[in-house]
């Protein structure tokens, strides 16, 4: 892709592509967003996670515009979005989960389309398009309806209409739902592609936290709170260095054995969780302890998912 | 800049309108059933106004019911877009959100219009299409109609939750200001209710406008309501409020913001 980039207003002066702070969106009593802040830094890739209804998609519509928040401020690529919408809508890509395609329409006529929409020179649509079909190899279904790809085409499409324009600042609400490993690989070969050669600020709502992994800084989010957020390697290597899952006929009395030396588990039904805080933790002798008392003894590596476990376990904020 | 999106928009429209041939076949037959069938049934009763009489005074009228359909059909569809998509590349383009509701008016408005052409050249070739006709007032006359057409569409679109059913749209807008209009009979032998309800109907002024286009010419008792002027200052005035008020609808922040939810939640399949 050409490297050239275009003249952006504001860009010496912005340090964070997304700046929350205190936002926060009411609907009547409900609070689908409370006080949330956030800094991204340019060139971040950012993920955003939590369960549905968490105040996500909220989130990203109020980064899109779409939404005006109630509170606080929020800036999109050095741009306040209550008072400059049209400015950061130019700044931004969005992918919904749902297509933004016209079905009815080819792939070229696709692009076409989101090109005059953003007023880009035709000869500058026509090489990007070249560029993003050669690399999703769509190039020989180019003057395919969109109605007839298959859905993972459709969503590397979808996705490449999102970046037709080289937003600044990128925003995909759950890009692989539904889609199989390989097209998922592909997607995200593509988004770092982007991120590197384009220094496109990502930001990413899933709820496969294994692919949150890859994130520069991710943050969960419950209920409209924040309630964690950093590195994934520090959130993974702040639990410990193992997760210890223990499955029992009496979980509460193994979880009160092991309370003195692993703390409190996370219990779910007959299995207990517990972190093991350092490499040197004597498995082996609590092997022999536990072994005719126990179904099963598992240890492993922590990962996003236990983050997350652990995190819901604390009580959210209290509210206002 | 604002003109690359909205010729982009138009351009959509018309794909989208060539590629549904169906339904562009049956929007040219429907008039002419109108005129050939019940034309010439009617025509055969009301012989007194001469042969033919009757079908040249529905002349202007099927033009306008091809508007109608066209232009008004066009611009309902926006509540249709959720489902193709289009409106989520719409809502975060880089343009303020009344721009989709001005573009969309006029894209409708420009389909309606087509299809208007088409039918003429239809009616040139069977012979329906009287010599006589003043060609700058029938210009005018489509033009401003299809922009009344597409913008009370618009009015109604952008006001509707439930318009989900294509029978409801038929049966409750698009015959009643097609029937209560004039098209079909002269507007002031009608009994006073529904004659009110006519002089409200913009419509009404878009088949007048016509029929001074092709009835000026000709002698007949089944001729126009009212004057040119009148024709004209009300539809524009009506376009250029219909227009104004969906404007102000589209762009209020709570219904982007239930827009936005709708284009956002998973479709179930």
């Amino acid at each position: 892709m050409a490297i050239k980039k275009a003249e952006q207003p504001g860009s010496d002066k912005t340090k964070y592509a997304i700046e929350a702070s205190q936002v926060g969106k009411s609907y009547g009593d409900l609070r689908a967003v409370d006080r949330l802040d956030l800094s991204i830094p340019e060139a971040q890739f950012f993920g955003l996670l939590g369960p549905n209804g968490s105040g996500k998609t909220t989130t990203l519509h109020m980064l899109s515009t779409l939404i005006r928040p109630t509170e606080g401020t929020l800036s999109v690529a050095g741009y306040d979005v209550v008072k400059s919408p049209v400015s950061v809508r130019r700044a931004i890509g969005l992918v919904f989960q749902e297509s933004a395609l016209d079905r009815n329409l080819t792939v070229d006529e696709n692009l076409r389309f989101v090109g005059a929409l953003y007023n880009l020179p035709e000869h500058v649509v026509r090489e990007r398009s070249q560029e993003l079909l050669e690399l999703f190899d769509l190039t020989t279904r180019r003057h395919a309806r969109v109605g007839t790809l298959s859905g993972g085409l459709r969503r590397t499409l979808d996705i490449a209409r999102g970046v037709l324009h080289r937003p600044r600042v990128l925003l995909l609400d759950e890009p692989t739902i539904g889609l199989d490993v390989i097209n998922r690989r592909t997607i995200w070969r593509f988004i770092e592609r982007l991120r590197q050669e384009e220094n496109m600020t990502v930001l990413l709502t899933t709820h496969y936290l294994e692919e949150a992994e890859g994130c520069d800084q991710v943050a969960f989010i419950r209920k409209g709170n924040l309630i964690g957020q950093g590195k994934p390697k520090m959130l993974i290597q702040s639990l410990g260095a193992y997760i210890l899952e223990i499955e029992s006929e009496a979980p509460d009395r193994h979880a009160e054995l092991l309370n003195p030396t692993l703390g409190t588990p996370v219990q779910e039904g007959n299995r207990l969780m517990f972190c093991v805080p350092n490499e040197d933790f004597p498995v082996a002798e609590l092997q022999r302890e536990l072994k005719s008392a126990v179904h099963a003894l598992h240890l492993r590596r922590p990962d996003l998912n236990d983050v997350y476990i652990w995190l819901n376990r604390q009580k959210p904020r209290t509210r206002r | 800049m604002m003109w690359r999106a909205i010729w982009a928009i138009i351009a959509r429209e018309l794909t989208r309108m060539l590629r549904q041939r169906g339904r562009l076949l049956s929007s040219m037959v429907r008039p002419l059933i109108w005129l050939l069938v019940i034309g010439t049934g009617f025509g055969a009763m009301l012989s007194h106004f001469g042969p033919g009489g009757y079908q040249q005074f529905l002349v202007p009228g099927l033009l306008c019911m091809v508007l109608l359909f066209g232009a008004m059909l066009a611009s309902l569809s926006l509540v249709y877009d959720q489902e193709s998509g289009v409106m989520r590349m719409l809502i975060i383009a880089p343009f303020a959100h009344y721009w989709i509701v001005l573009a969309r008016t006029v894209s409708a408005a420009v389909v309606g219009l087509v299809q208007s052409v088409i039918l003429i050249v239809i009616l040139v070739v069977i012979g329906y299409f009287n010599a006589a006709v003043n060609l700058a007032i029938l210009i005018l006359g489509l033009v401003v109609t299809a922009f009344v057409c597409a913008s009370l569409g618009m009015l109604i679109a952008v006001f509707s939750k439930t318009l989900d059913n294509f029978a409801v749209i038929m049966n409750f807008v698009i015959f009643p200001v097609f029937f209560l209009s004039g098209a079909l009979y002269p507007v002031q032998h009608l009994p006073l209710v529904l004659k009110i309800v006519t002089l409200v109907n913009p419509f009404s002024y878009g088949v007048d406008l016509l029929k001074h286009a092709m009835l000026d010419g000709l002698t007949t008792p089944l001729g126009t309501d009212f004057t040119i002027g009148q024709d004209l200052l009300y539809m524009i005035g009506f376009t250029v409020a219909a227009t104004g008020v969906a404007c102000l609808r589209f762009s209020h922040a709570p219904v982007i913001e239930t827009l936005a939810r709708i284009l956002s939640t998973p479709r179930r399949r």
